[in-house]
């Protein structure tokens, strides 16, 4: 009869275990916590509802482990979804509302030109828009209109953007789409430290990086094309690091307007 | 020692049910909630705003019959569904004005282009 004291007490209990339905809830729960706690942008924009989340898992999974019922389990692991719910409906409002602002200035900065070029006879519109590129070109050369993309523009030792990159890469993509017949060929360089072919490689990646980013924005491949340079053709001395970064360039040159580019050098 | 055990998770398990105060500050709470998605424009066609709602209503029913713990338990729930709903009305809206934004900026290229 001994044993009866043990089964009683385990059977009174298992009112209390965690059954299939609270242990489901309790997995997506910690899946969903998972997510929002390891995305950083989440935990910036919705950071005391990542930590609520955290707080009601804990409490849902301290009661599964002891002897909790299956309604504490149940309530507190969906309490801790909610909470991981509503962090990244939060999370998404911020982003969209920053998105909407970028959008915003991009509408007043388009009416404005749209205003400006209204004002204008046919013939001092075509001009204005050719000012626009004179604006956006560094440099007038024998190859025609040329901007240049420096060196600070790239992640050091990489092919990849970096972020105060993207203004300059903006306008190019919003002159690109004014001026459809125009065609670019986007020309990497390097300084001359390190093994020319590699040298050449690196400059061509950057100009590939260049052009995958217009490309992302919606321009078309077809007007693009890539070089790669290397050390040659040097703007600066590469004896002193100044002389070198300036070397460490991509250049776009522009075509004219029927699309015709200027010979590769 | 069997004895102890078995007294002692009865205790344990008895624990919830009787003492639970009544969750007025809880249901104040979780009305706010409901008051606060639906000024932002949420509505019943949303799921979890309809979940709160008769979340809500059970857990006002059972504050009358004090059942306490199912009250709070469920207001609780019913105050995350309408903050939710609230976040999900919002996200909505944010959406609809990027499309927006969208098509005006679409609709200025094209005008800025056909001036060529």
């Amino acid at each position: 009869m001994k044993w009866f004291l043990w089964v009683a007490p385990a059977l009174l209990l298992c009112s209390g275990c965690t059954g299939s339905l609270g242990r489901q809830e309790l997995a997506d729960a910690q899946l969903l916590f998972d997510q929002v706690k390891s995305d950083p942008q989440v935990l910036e924009s919705a950071p005391r509802d990542v930590s609520r989340a955290g707080e009601s898992l804990a409490r849902a999974e301290g009661f599964a482990a002891h002897w909790g019922t299956d309604a504490d389990v149940e309530h507190y692991a969906y309490l801790s979804q909610r909470y991981s719910q509503i962090a990244r409906e939060h999370d998404q409002l911020v982003r969209n509302q920053q998105q909407s602002q970028r959008l915003q200035r991009e509408q007043d900065r388009l009416q404005q030109m749209l205003r400006e070029a209204r004002l204008l006879s046919a013939q001092q519109r075509s001009e204005w828009l050719d000012e626009q590129l004179q604006r956006l070109a560094t440099m007038e050369t024998e190859r025609g209109l040329v901007m240049i993309i420096g060196d600070v523009l790239f992640e050091p030792g990489s092919s990849e953007l970096n972020l105060s990159a993207s203004r300059t890469v903006l306008q190019l993509v919003q002159f690109l789409q004014l001026n459809p017949r125009r065609l670019v060929r986007i020309e990497g360089y390097t300084d001359s430290r390190g093994e020319a072919e590699e040298n050449r490689e690196l400059s061509r990646l950057r100009a590939q990086s260049v052009a995958q980013t217009l490309v992302d924005m919606g321009v078309a491949a077809e007007r693009l094309q890539v070089i790669g340079y290397g050390e040659a053709h040097p703007v600066a001395e590469n004896a002193s690091a100044r002389g070198r970064a300036a070397n460490r360039r991509v250049e776009i040159v522009f075509s004219d307007e029927n699309g015709q580019l200027g010979a590769e050098r | 020692m069997s004895l102890r055990y078995l007294l002692l998770s009865a205790v344990v398990g008895m624990a919830g049910c009787a003492s639970d105060p009544a969750p007025f500050e809880q249901m104040r709470l979780t009305e706010r909630a409901l008051e606060q998605a639906a000024a932002v424009g949420a509505t019943t066609s949303t799921q979890e705003y309809r979940l709160a709602e008769e979340r809500f209503a059970l857990a006002k029913k059972n504050m009358q019959e004090q059942d306490y713990r199912r009250a709070r338990m469920l207001a609780e729930q019913a105050e995350l569904d309408a903050r939710l709903a609230e976040a999900l009305t919002l996200r909505g809206e944010s959406e609809q004005a990027i499309t927006v934004q969208n098509a005006r900026i679409e609709r200025l290229r094209k005008q800025l282009g056909s001036l060529r």
